[in-house]
């Protein structure tokens, strides 16, 4: 399968973070203690949409034990608004200002000697509210006369527009038949088991903010959270935490920075605030989307695909502060694997009064990927097409590539085709389908979901702008420190934070390749931003590409500067110096060698014995930037490159369904996953599999759910359900590899396909249980009741 | 999410403990297993001002038969009624309910007693006791008294504990022979609280017909229920075909389930029906092969 | 009343006394007062099990139990596995099989994997699941730990448990 046999890239090579994982040992951002440090609890509103009209925080503050009680006036004073990723004026604080828009914004916070005592105070705080009518859905929002949920804005539609790509009134007026769905993709929320939050510590005389915190970005948008907190971006420092978890849930901390920051100077002491689970489950940054498709195939009636109109009406809940990325996100493969000349996308982002909408694993690509799969076994199913033909059909053949897509993101590599029979394979499909019919004749409902869908990596910052007439930014990097010490042993330096992925490893397998040593020899470390370089972390399956890429690029550097050391000392040209086994050698006169740990000593102590006008040392750093982005044009009929890391993956799920009781139970799972190179995978077979886990969340269990009155009902682990190990099947996974012809090895990210993929192929698998009793699967979860309600009403 | 303050007692004997809630009445709170009581607290849902913690009043720990009955003490953890061999051979209901109550961690803690006490219309204990017409004693500093389980559980995390009472025995009968008996569950996850529980218990005569049968449900009301209509249409008969699908009809309609996130009343009932016919016929076939 | 009680824990073999507010969580305690971090807080209301521990052996939930209702039973956590030599083979096996990845979860879920193995040497792939689906983990799922446990089950020095801190 691989290409390149290489020694460490492709290996299953031991994790580096596992030791001090296992051992208990990693610091996460609770078991951080300062001398002197304080506990923050936060005050939430019960009121979807209320007026703050008093806070009295008399009985709080005298409470034995509390040092500082804060509401909106002091977030006002004390902070600027978070930083929000939208060009509309939605306004947010840390704390609510003069009005509270969704049951659970924060309202009042405590710093006080411990959480029980900043708890006890939050109880003793008296808010008076006058309730405003709330609005507690898109309809409903959009209605005339509707409660504005911002001032600020004409109306609760934060933002509408159309992008059209192609010929699409051309192409759907030539076709023999338009396959329509209504989809529904309901909000979802990552529920890491690590909550955010952050320690502050603030001195008062040099301004200056320490922050220990899980949240991501640190050297990103570090500048605009030092901006919230109203000290100079200098006087900021950020400490990356190990991360218990994130799938995009961390990425910019501004609310549980922003109440430890005011806290933090309104005291004089560290304050802790860790979001406990209600916190996180009520008012977390970052919600899914949540989305009413109407959307249509046009197609020939041999089953090719001409083109696809997406109408989607998304909730955003109550603010907007990552606009809308995640339907930038989702232009990056709205055709999927398909061949399509032609697409249109109508969005309409709505404000309503929940918690906000951020991104979680696959970011707007996962309601893709369900929504354009959905409309194609729809095809299958109205052509009378069997599903697997159809795809083949209209897959974008493996010399193609790179292939460009109609709205401009480029495709990098691929082999759809491959990967397809290799599920196929995999799953012994003809098998499984005589095992159905068998199944069929004894009354059970067995079915075989397939979806083949896109998952695209390495994301273009354009994505976040590009709906917009006004350009962006346009830097979305990532940087190492590289260096050889005096003893000879390799340090990497990284200034992004570990979310559960493994860039440890990743820049130590790297390294290993580049220079010709154990990865368990190699250090990573971390630095705080004060002292770091530009990176925007994880997120959108980056790490991989991004952290290759700056391995490679400080390896590049120490590699001249260790040639010319080694060349000079040899009788050697730099050229002639090749890099294996733990030396630098003469190519052809293997022992005319130097060893690392000599070349270390000779390039720190002995700067005599170096080319003249050399430096002293061996560290290099370098930042490496998206390794292939373009920009949009002015008219936005070509996006640009910006998401063109393209990987694909084809999952074949098979369930039993009980229609009595809505119960479905997984019998297999196959599913193929093509990431490019490989760079260790078993570490990447835990990220596909724990993606479907997730994945199985949302097509069964997962809804972060509101009543009519916008008030929660799913404010706790009871009722918010996160799979548990009976409730996964075992997975049985492959790997395809069509190395990117735009990064180094080759590799592409794969960390969030499992999740991307998933919802569509069991929505698949689902249907295609309960097609004897012509049942359409159109809406994730499907809970039991949702299952039975389809099964009943489909009965004659 | 953390405790508000209380005043805390840890008696070691159970007329200590008796003593505590003679004194403290209705501002005390029993706390056993705490696996029902300490998310309570947690949520701040819970206020009492004095928790009297009887982990220590060991003499309360038991399973014993007692008069051809199985006597359970209150504080005896979910985990030993589910292990016990008194408990498996001789009212095996009991047992295989215990395997749906959380996971085992939970289990480790949490106590019969407790839960009884607790009165979730969603655990699977107290409709297995009324299933079982269980006699619960309750004891009080110099008296106590004894009454069946459906006249202990009175409505929604509430039971005829009186202030100053601490439950303190469960007594139900063996299983006779040429009797089944089967527990059966839905929920969203495994472990998690049912939508449906039933009980049942099926006794049959030489020719294979229903001479007597008990059917409990729980989650689709607010308390138990005891659906007595249910078990009329089985009597006499054999519990299959019309006969089991009239008793599924009238378990089912006998029910006032609630709604939730989870699943509607108009579902929960459904599954009442269904549940209701799987749990009587794998305890008649339990029955037949007695 | 008094506002504080005195208890004594035992924790990984060592005694410690100390003076609680009896509304104190154990996992608190633990985590703030015996400085071992590596058990961690989830939820808080008993669903996640991130804060297990083994108490007189048996794995219960810390966020559900008061230290005050722990005083004189003996603690074990997951910084009593790994000893001065390294990892204990329990944590070897996950590393081996990558039974974890963010690894939040994972102090509890080796509670739960040593209980396990203790109980039941030679678990069947049902078995394991049943026991590990007490506990969520929402980076692997589940397989890789399921492989981890099987894998150590597979070793007997792993199997027999660690004898170094014996608890009824």
């Amino acid at each position: 399968m691989p290409s390149v046999e290489r020694q460490w890239i492709g290996k299953d090579v031991p994790r580096l973070e596992d030791p001090k994982l296992l051992a208990g040992r990693a610091t996460y951002t609770d078991d951080v203690k300062l001398p002197g440090m304080l506990h923050a609890a936060v005050l939430r509103s019960p009121h979807p949409h209320a007026r703050i009209v008093r806070i009295d925080t008399t009985r709080a503050r005298a409470l034995p034990g509390v040092y500082a009680v804060v509401t909106g006036e002091d977030a006002k004073a004390l902070t600027n608004p978070l930083p929000a990723f939208c060009a509309e004026p939605v306004v947010q604080y840390a704390l609510a200002v003069d009005k509270v828009r969704f049951v659970g914004e924060a309202v009042a916070a405590v710093a006080a000697v411990d959480r029980y005592t900043a708890e006890d105070a939050a109880a003793l705080i008296d808010v008076e509210y006058d309730v405003l009518p709330a609005v507690a859905d898109p309809a409903a929002a959009l209605a005339a006369g509707a409660p504005k949920i911002h001032e600020t804005l004409p109306s609760n539609l934060v933002f509408e527009k159309t992008l059209s790509f192609g010929d699409v009134a051309g192409d759907f007026g030539s076709a023999d038949r338009v396959i329509r769905r209504r989809l529904r993709w309901h909000r979802a929320s990552a529920q890491p088991l690590e909550t955010a939050g952050a320690v502050c510590r603030f001195d008062p005389v040099s301004q200056r903010m320490d922050v220990w915190s899980n949240t991501n970005m640190i050297n990103y948008v570090g500048w605009l959270i030092a901006g919230a907190l109203k000290v100079p971006a200098s006087k900021l420092n950020i400490v990356p935490m190990y991360v218990g978890g994130s799938f995009g849930s961390k990425h910019v901390l501004g609310k549980v920075i922003g109440i430890a920051g005011m806290l933090a100077k309104r005291t004089g002491r560290p304050v802790k605030f860790m979001e406990d689970r209600v916190d996180n489950l009520l008012a977390s940054e970052n919600l899914a989307c949540d989305r009413t498709y109407d959307a249509e195939l046009a197609v020939t009636r041999d089953g090719v695909f001409k083109s696809i109109r997406v109408r989607v009406v998304d909730d955003y809940g109550a603010y907007f502060q990552f606009g809308h990325g995640t339907h930038g996100n989702a232009l990056a493969q709205v055709t999927g694997p398909y061949r399509m000349a032609s697409f249109e996308y109508a969005v309409q982002c709505v404000l309503t009064n929940k918690c906000q909408q951020g991104v979680f694993r696959g970011a707007g690509s996962d309601a893709g990927n369900f929504c354009l799969e959905r409309l194609v076994d729809a095809a299958a199913q109205e052509l009378g097409i069997d599903p697997v033909e159809i795809r083949r059909r209209n897959f974008i053949a493996s010399d193609r590539f790179p292939f460009k897509t109609p709205c401009g993101n480029v495709y990098d590599s691929g082999n759809y085709p491959a990967v397809l029979d290799r599920a196929l394979d995999m799953a012994g499909y003809a098998d499984l389908r005589r095992m159905q019919a068998e199944a069929r004749q004894q009354g059970r409902y067995i079915g075989i979901g397939l979806a083949t869908a896109q998952q695209r990596s390495v994301y273009g910052p354009t994505e976040f702008w590009f709906w917009y007439d006004q350009p962006g930014l346009t830097t979305a990097p990532e940087s190492v420190g590289l260096s050889l010490g005096p003893t000879g042993e390799f340090v990497v330096t990284m200034f992004s934070p570990f979310w559960g992925n493994s860039p440890e490893t990743v820049v130590a397998q790297t390294v290993a390749e580049e220079f010709g040593v154990d990865p368990s020899s190699i250090t990573v470390t971390y630095e705080d931003s004060q002292h770091a370089l530009p990176g925007a972390g994880p997120g959108g399956s980056r790490m991989t590409v991004m952290l290759t890429g700056a391995v490679v690029g400080a390896a590049k550097k120490l590699k001249d500067k260790l040639a010319r050391i080694a060349a000079h000392q040899l009788e050697a040209a730099p050229e002639d110096i090749a890099f294996a086994d733990g030396k630098a050698m003469v190519r052809g006169a293997p022992d005319k060698a130097m060893t690392y740990t000599d070349l270390g000593l000779k390039a720190y102590w002995f700067k005599l014995d170096l080319p003249a006008g050399m430096e002293s040392g061996l560290e290099a750093r370098h930042t490496y930037d998206h390794p292939y982005l373009t920009k949009p044009s002015a008219d936005r009929k070509d996006l640009g490159a910006f998401y063109p890391m393209m990987g694909h993956g084809a999952h074949i799920p098979v369930v039993e369904v009980e229609p009595a009781t809505g119960r479905v139970r997984f019998l297999r799972y196959i599913a193929v996953h093509d990431v490019g190179t490989i760079v260790n995978p078993k570490s990447l077979r835990g990220q596909i599999m724990g993606g479907i886990a997730q994945g199985i969340g949302m097509a069964l269990y997962e809804e972060s759910a509101y009543d009519a009155e916008a008030q929660p009902l799913t404010g706790s682990f009871m009722d918010y359900l996160l799979p548990t190990a009976q409730e996964v099947p075992a997975f049985e996974i492959g790997h395809v590899e069509t190395p990117s012809p735009f990064t180094e090895y080759g590799v592409k990210g794969g960390g969030e396909g499992g999740r991307m993929i998933a919802p569509a192929a069991i929505a698949s698998a689902i249907e295609d249980a309960l097609a004897p009793l012509g049942v359409r699967v159109d809406e994730v979860p499907l809970t039991p009741e949702r299952l039975v309600a389809l099964v009943d009403a489909a009965r004659p | 999410m953390k405790p508000p303050r209380f005043e805390y007692l840890a008696p070691r004997a159970l007329d200590e403990a008796l003593g505590a809630l003679a004194m403290h009445g209705d501002r005390a709170k029993i706390l056993a297993g705490g696996q029902s009581l300490i998310p309570l607290l947690n949520f701040r849902l819970a206020h009492p001002d004095v928790v009297v913690d009887i982990n220590r009043v060991g003499e309360l720990a038991y399973v014993r038969e007692a008069d051809g009955d199985v006597a359970i003490g209150a504080l005896t953890r979910q985990h030993a009624v589910e292990r016990s061999d008194v408990v498996r051979s001789r009212v095996p209901l009991l047992a295989e309910a215990c395997r749906f109550i959380g996971h085992a961690p939970i289990r480790h803690r949490g106590t019969v007693g407790g839960n009884l006490a607790h009165a979730d219309p969603a655990s699977e204990l107290p409709a297995v006791m009324v299933a079982l017409e269980a006699q619960l004693t309750l004891a009080r500093a110099g008296a106590a008294r004894t009454l069946p389980a459906d006249r202990f559980f009175v409505g929604p995390l509430a039971t005829a504990v009186a202030p100053g009472e601490l439950l303190i025995d469960i007594r139900v009968p063996r299983a006779s022979p040429r009797t089944g008996s089967a527990f059966v569950e839905m929920a969203r996850r495994a472990g998690d609280f049912a939508l449906v529980g039933v009980a049942a218990v099926i006794a049959l005569d030489g020719a294979g017909r229903c001479e007597w049968a008990r059917v409990a449900l729980c989650g689709v009301g607010g308390t138990p229920i005891r659906a007595r209509t249910a078990e009329e249409a089985l009597m006499g008969q054999s519990p299959a075909g019309a006969a089991l699908d009239e008793a599924a009809n009238r378990a089912a309609a006998a029910t006032s389930p609630p709604s939730d996130v989870h699943a509607s009343a108009a579902f929960r009932r459904k599954l009442a029906r269904h549940f209701t016919r799987e749990a009587i016929r794998i305890a008649a076939e339990r029955a037949g092969r007695s | 009343m008094p506002a504080t009680v005195a208890i004594t824990l035992s924790v990984n073999g060592i005694q410690h006394e100390i003076t609680v507010e009896p509304r104190w969580l154990l996992v608190d305690v633990i985590r703030e007062h015996l400085g071992l971090t590596g058990t961690h807080v989830g939820c808080e209301h008993g669903v996640c099990g991130t804060c297990t521990v083994l108490m007189d052996g048996q794995s219960v939930r810390s966020c559900l139990t008061l230290a005050a209702t722990a005083d004189g039973s003996s603690i074990f956590t997951v910084e009593g596995l790994a000893g001065g030599d390294g990892l204990h083979p329990l944590q070897e096996a996950f590393r081996e099989a990558q039974g974890l990845q963010c690894g939040f979860c994972t102090p509890g879920m080796l509670m739960l994997a040593h209980e396990l193995l203790r109980e039941n040497p030679s678990p069947s792939e049902q078995e394991i699941r049943e026991a590990i689906s007490a506990n969520l983990c929402r980076c692997t799922g589940y397989q890789g730990i399921v492989e981890a446990i099987r894998l150590a089950a597979a070793r007997p020095s792993a199997a027999r448990g660690d004898q170094r801190h014996a608890f009824r």
